[in-house]
Order: structure tokens, then C-alpha cells, then sequence
């Protein structure tokens, strides 16, 4: 009886462990740090850092926007939460956003940061911020798609009255 | 009559001892071959594919390529014939199926762990991965037909780990290496000219050094276990 227990619970722990580490192989973690934040992303336990997000945010409003992705590159290091992504992209697009041109590679990786977000929740993505004018990650990815296509109306010299969302 | 009964309490004393060793023998192998063996073989398969980054020192986790695959199943057939793995006394018809269950799952990590083995002592790429790929093939494929007892299996493949491990981690880390001397330098520059770039290797921190040592060590460990641990 008590072999069959050892067996038992030899067997059930050390599938656990095979699982882990075709886990930790999956998703290659690169510091402990970064295995803690994937077992709580994993267990569900996983929340962003709500100072650094506000920090962050508090740059974003003026208009600091590289400082304000690290913020939120910090508070959300496993790039675990739609809203602080949705963020991260929205920084890309403002910063990105010029009168007379767009900066390719900034909407590039806004539009990357979006499709994250979309990624990480079936729910549609809804920031009800009064200093956005793009609420949702469905508009925001329409804005920077429509920022990275060539077309002859970029040559249009009323472009330069169009105004940052 | 009190000499009988005297006699007769000192046997089933002496029975009762003889019961309790074999009941704690039984125990601990049943603890050794369901616990030890495959958290050993699991703990060679997560740390053979582990590298630190020179730079960052971040870890790096390589997968086993599938020529290590090729070369764990040469080896589990090489164990197999040199006895160092009974298939009749871990795998047989008349056992609970409890029994041939855990039995498969210490030979599958078994299987994992060594070809994370080979992971751990193969470059990473470049020529020197299928030259080390080969030799490995070469010896594992003569060794096949040459006469082996399980002893002589585990020096052979003492001989063979440590050969690789001392020809990835200590020369070609050193031959590659950015700090050392200028003649070490050049001596890499020349390999690297001499095969047009196909010598090329990755450079890890040397803590990749040290964690291999430790994976083949526990790795080698938990083969001299597993022989001598009767089924």
C-alpha cells in the first residue's frame, strides 16, 4: 500500500516538474525575475504595478512619451495587460503622429503593441479616458494601419490641418 | 518447554527484524526509482539546455536539436544491451500496470535527459555541431556491436561526455573567448579564417561551464543509480 502511494505521488509530482519545464522552455524566460512573473501569469495572480502605471500615465499627459513606455514597460513586464498595452501603443502613435509625415518605425511597433493587446483579452478593449480621443484598440489599430499606408492622398498639402487623436 | 518457547520468541523476534529490512529496502527503492531517478533525469533535461548569455547574462534556453534526439535513442538502445537497463524487470505483462506506468515515465525522462545530455555538450551551431554530431553518431553506432556490461558502458560514456565537455567548454570557450590575450586572439581569428567563418560559435558567460559540469555530473549520477538499483 504504501508503495503504491510513493508511486502515486512520484508520478503526480514529477509530471508537474516535466510540465514546468516544458513551460519554462516554451517561454523562455530570461532571469529569475522573469520566471517569477510568468508562474504568476500562469497561476493568475498576475497584477501591473498601479504606481508605476500612474507614474507612467502622468508622463504620457505630458507628452513624455519614451519615459512613459519604460514606466510601463516596468509595471507590466510580462506584457500580461491589455490596458497598459494598449497604452504602450497609444505613446507610439502620439509620438509618432507628425503633421507632415508619420514616423514609420513608431506606428510599426504601436500597431504591434496594439495587436498585443487585442491578443491577450476575447473582450473588446475600452479605456474610457476623457484625455483620449481613441477609446478603443479596434479604432487605435485603424489610426496607426491608416498611419503606415502610402496613398496619393499624402501629398495632399491640407494634411497639415488634420489633428492628433 | 520454557527452552521451546524461548527458542520459538527469539525466531519470530529475528522474523520480525528480517521484515522490517526488507520492508525499509523495498521502500527505498521503490523511493529511489519513483523520486530520485526521474526528478534527477527531469533536473538534467531543464539544465541541458541552459546557456548565460555573455553579454546580459540572461538565460538562454536551447532546446534540444533533433540530431540529440537520434543520439538518446542510440543510447537507451546501448543501455538496453549493455544491461544497464533491464527491459524485463522494469517493463513486464505480470506487473500492476501502476508499476509499468512509472516504469515508462523514469525511462522516458531517462530518454529527455539524455538527449539533453548531448545538448549540453554540443555547439551550438556552425561546423562544429555536426562534427561533434558526428563523432557522437560514430561512436554510439560501433558501439552497438562491441561487448558491454553496464560498468564498462558507464566509464565508455564517462570517457565520451567528458571528452566533449572539455573539448566545447574549455577549449572552444577559450579559442573564442573575448578576454584573453592577443594570442589567443589570433589563434581564433585564424580558425575562424582558416574554415571561412564556419567554426563560428556562440559565446556564452562561463557560468554555462559550470552548469553543464553539474548537469553531466547529475546526469552520470543518476545512471550509476539506476544500475545499481535492482527492479
Amino acid at each position: 500500500m504504501r508503495q503504491k502511494l510513493i508511486q502515486t505521488l512520484g508520478l503526480g509530482f514529477t509530471a508537474l516538474y516535466a510540465l514546468a519545464i516544458v513551460w519554462l522552455y516554451a517561454t523562455e524566460p530570461r532571469s529569475f525575475k522573469e520566471v517569477a512573473t510568468g508562474a504568476q501569469v500562469a497561476a493568475g495572480t498576475y497584477q501591473v504595478d498601479q504606481k508605476r502605471f500612474d507614474a507612467a500615465l502622468d508622463l504620457f499627459r505630458r507628452e513624455q512619451f519614451r519615459a512613459a513606455r519604460e514606466e510601463w514597460k516596468s509595471a507590466d513586464p510580462a506584457q500580461s495587460d491589455p490596458t497598459t498595452q494598449f497604452y504602450i501603443a497609444y505613446s507610439f502613435y502620439r509620438e509618432g503622429w507628425g503633421r507632415v509625415y508619420y514616423d514609420q518605425d513608431l506606428f510599426k511597433q504601436g500597431l504591434e503593441a496594439v495587436n498585443r493587446a487585442i491578443a491577450l483579452t476575447p473582450e473588446p478593449i475600452n479605456v474610457p479616458d476623457q484625455n483620449l480621443q481613441l477609446h478603443t484598440a479596434a479604432e487605435l489599430k485603424a489610426e496607426l494601419e491608416q498611419g503606415m499606408e502610402r496613398n496619393w492622398g499624402d501629398v495632399n498639402p491640407l494634411k497639415v490641418m488634420r489633428q492628433r487623436k | 518447554m520454557s527452552d521451546e518457547l524461548e527458542k520459538s520468541s527469539d525466531d519470530l523476534a529475528i522474523a520480525a527484524a528480517r521484515e522490517v529490512v526488507v520492508d525499509n529496502k523495498s521502500r527505498n527503492q521503490a523511493l529511489v526509482s519513483y523520486w530520485v531517478l526521474p526528478n534527477i533525469f527531469l533536473t538534467v533535461a531543464l539544465l541541458g539546455g541552459l546557456r548565460v548569455g555573455a553579454d546580459d547574462r540572461a538565460f538562454i534556453f536551447f532546446p534540444p536539436p533533433l540530431i540529440t534526439l537520434v543520439l538518446a535513442v542510440l543510447l537507451m538502445l546501448l543501455f538496453v544491451r549493455g544491461g544497464l537497463i533491464e527491459w524485463q524487470s522494469w517493463i513486464a505483462a505480470n506487473y500492476p500496470p501502476l508499476r509499468n506506468v512509472s516504469h515508462i515515465w523514469v525511462l522516458l525522462t531517462l530518454f529527455f535527459a539524455s538527449a539533453q545530455a548531448f545538448n549540453s555538450v554540443l555547439p551550438e551551431r556552425g561546423l562544429l555541431h555536426w562534427l561533434f554530431s558526428f563523432f557522437f553518431l560514430w561512436t554510439l553506432w560501433n558501439n552497438q556491436f562491441s561487448s558491454f556490461d553496464a560498468r564498462r558502458l558507464l566509464r565508455s560514456l564517462v570517457v565520451l561526455f567528458g571528452t566533449a565537455f572539455v573539448m566545447k567548454h574549455l577549449l572552444l570557450a577559450s579559442l573564442y573567448g573575448s578576454g584573453g590575450g592577443w594570442l589567443q586572439r589570433v589563434a581564433g581569428a585564424l580558425a575562424q579564417g582558416v574554415s571561412l567563418g564556419t567554426l563560428d560559435a556562440p559565446m556564452f558567460a562561463p557560468a554555462t561551464g559550470y552548469i553543464s559540469f553539474f548537469t553531466l555530473g547529475l546526469y552520470i549520477a543518476g545512471l550509476v543509480l539506476a544500475a545499481n538499483s535492482k527492479q
